[in-house]
């Protein structure tokens, strides 16, 4: 089960960006950047403003990463799915809807914070925004992105979709649950397409029966890696 | 699919089966218990006691006793507990795979009210390791999170799995509470109906929440009839889309939809005139439901098809609404019947052929099962009557 490796695009504390507009994808536990619309978007989009930090946060990657692949711009819908792995999904949306229901025995609780209170949330966004019509799940798993990227290729593989984005996002961990899970903040997607020999490749990414996943022939033990290999090898 | 990688055109797919089923809901603590209920024309909604509903639209839920969060601990490992009672066993090879939109949310809200939890229950993880530990599985699991239609996807995953090789077995568990912080964004988005919902009916008013918890053994049929397993059902064909059109409303074309079910009909190699009953997600808002007959016309055109939806009876129980659908499914197409929609008085008129006040024979062998959400995701599963 192989695909090809054709966009990718990040948001880390270091900053953000994608594959062909060179720099690095760098993780750390830096504050991440706040994401203004002129960031993401050229033209004037209403939605992004309203969002949850959470959904800025993964729209963007989404964006970048479409936009490294050259499949930002689009008239008609696309059969493009999404896989997001997420330690901690909207749980600072979570706390801050929570906020406005422990006011008034609930008499204020906000609706617009509620309507982001889905890990899912920001992937509707992107399939809103870019036209994105395949099946979009965000995932919690430990396995640092990459099942996300196994779902994906299984998805591609078993002709769901022609084209797939697999990534990671995750805000910071809120204070109060400091302790309780280990990560660093940011997010980052991959374009991956089913198409053998694809023009803008990065390089090939296969998975195994045992679902290891391999790119250009040496092991992943992450999504992060993934792209730190694949940014590796381009050509800017 | 134009790639040299698709291992469907290389590979007959194997026939996946589901080879135990369990259902915790409003109604009882297992799948025999919500047949005779929903076909009874019960409902399980009734004033909630857990939180204080005064400032809400509505003061109504199907929900579970014994599920409170107490000294921090989470609702859902009594909700598990009891599911997993009867259940039987599970190969230690299994995948696992959960559904929840938002698992121990209950530990959540006791911490930010600053009562005793422990944060490390929060994170999706450690119930998926709860699970994993109960069953001795080699498998860390992943929880799908697609809205309302998270245990449908995590079903079609699972089949696709093992349809494609990759699994010989998928324990597939589904669960969501009843929570004020659920129950007040409903409100807010004036989606809950003030007295008990009506799905189809043409004066809806809005859904009732619910709570629950499922689980699917699925195997690959070859193997259970090699370990002489129950076959109670095939998963024939899936399918999801999204319609990229409103984070919290459904395409008024019904667009996503009728992609899924297109989808999995083309899976399940079998046209539209083999479905002969569909369990609908139903939800009795009034864009929601009206979306659905949207799809089903288009898909089914004028000829007389039950269909039916389960929330009057157990409430909207969100991530986990596929799989006890899907389980009860199952007793369906076992026992040739449709159980009417409780709380459906007055028949949609778009849904004429539809919908029914009556239990309805199910005159085939498969039925449609469907759920959309939050996000824009569609859903679809159809399912094929087990051999006596």
């Amino acid at each position: 089960m192989e695909a090809s490796v054709i966009g990718i695009g990040w948001v880390t504390g270091a900053g953000f960006g994608w594959g062909r507009q060179g720099g690095a994808c760098v993780f750390s536990d830096l504050p991440l950047p706040p994401l203004a619309r002129k960031d993401v978007f050229p033209e004037p989009n209403q939605r992004f403003g309203r969002m949850s930090e959470y959904s800025k946060l993964g729209l963007a990657a989404v964006a970048f990463a479409l936009r490294d692949a050259g499949l930002e711009a689009w008239s008609a819908k696309r059969a493009i799915g999404v896989v997001a792995a997420t330690k901690l999904g909207c749980l600072t949306t979570d706390l801050d809807y929570h906020q406005t229901v422990l006011l008034q025995g609930g008499g204020l609780a906000s609706p617009n914070l509620f309507a982001y209170t889905l890990a899912n949330c920001f992937l509707g966004d992107a399939a809103i925004q870019f036209g994105l019509t395949g099946s979009s799940v965000a995932i919690n798993e430990e396995r640092e992105g990459v099942d996300a990227l196994r779902v994906a290729l299984e998805d591609l593989a078993m002709g769901e979709a022609e084209t797939m984005l697999a990534g990671i996002c995750d805000l910071a961990v809120p204070e109060q649950y400091r302790g309780s899970v280990e990560l660093l903040p940011g997010a980052a997607f991959l374009v991956l397409t089913a198409t053998a020999e694809a023009d803008n490749s990065y390089g090939s990414v296969r998975l195994t029966q045992d679902g290891g996943v391999f790119f250009n022939g040496s092991g992943v033990g992450s999504l992060v890696e993934l792209v730190q290999m694949a940014l590796a090898g381009r050509q800017v | 699919m134009s790639g040299a990688n698709t291992e469907r055109a290389n590979e007959p797919m194997r026939e996946v089966c589901i080879s135990a089923a369990q259902a915790v809901t409003g109604l009882g603590p297992d799948l025999e218990s919500l047949w005779r209920g929903v076909l009874a024309g019960e409902s399980a909604i009734r004033p909630l006691e857990r939180f204080a509903t005064g400032r809400y639209l509505s003061a109504n839920a199907s929900w579970i006793a014994g599920l409170d969060c107490n000294d921090g601990c989470s609702g859902i490992y009594p909700l598990l507990e009891r599911l997993f009672d009867n259940f039987g066993p599970v190969p230690a090879d299994a995948a696992l795979l959960t559904a929840s939109t938002k698992g121990c949310v209950d530990v959540m809200e006791a911490l930010n009210g600053g009562n005793a939890g422990d944060p490390r229950q929060v994170p999706m993880a450690a119930t998926l390791a709860w699970i994993s530990n109960r069953f001795g599985l080699a498998s860390p699991g992943l929880n799908i999170n697609a809205a309302c239609a998270s245990s449908t996807i995590a079903v079609a995953r699972a089949a696709s799995l093992i349809a494609a090789g990759r699994s010989e077995a998928v324990l597939v568990v589904c669960m969501d509470l009843v929570s004020e912080f659920v129950f007040s964004g409903f409100s807010a988005l004036q989606a809950l109906s003030p007295e008990l919902c009506r799905p189809f009916d043409r004066n809806r008013n809005g859904l009732t929440l619910g709570e629950g918890g499922a689980a699917l053994l699925i195997m690959s049929r070859e193997r259970a009839r090699r370990e002489g397993r129950p076959e109670l059902g095939l998963i024939a064909g899936w399918g999801a889309a999204n319609d990229a059109t409103h984070i919290t409303a459904p395409a008024r074309d019904a667009c996503g939809l009728i992609q899924s079910v297109r989808q999995a009909l083309k899976r399940a190699a079998i046209g539209p005139e083999s479905i002969a009953a569909i369990s609908a997600h139903g939800t009795a808002t009034p864009y929601n439901d009206q979306m659905e007959l949207t799809a089903f016309r288009a898909l089914f055109g004028e000829r007389p098809l039950p269909m039916n939806s389960i929330k009057g009876s157990i409430g909207h129980t969100l991530g986990a609404a596929g799989g006890i659908e899907i389980a009860l499914g199952l007793k369906c197409l076992e026992q040739r019947v449709l159980p009417a929609t409780v709380g459906m008085l007055e028949p949609e008129e778009a849904g004429d052929g539809f919908l029914h006040k009556t239990a309805q024979p199910i005159q085939g062998s498969y039925l449609l099962s469907t759920n959309s959400g939050f996000g824009g995701v569609n859903a679809a599963l159809i399912l094929k009557r087990g051999e006596d």
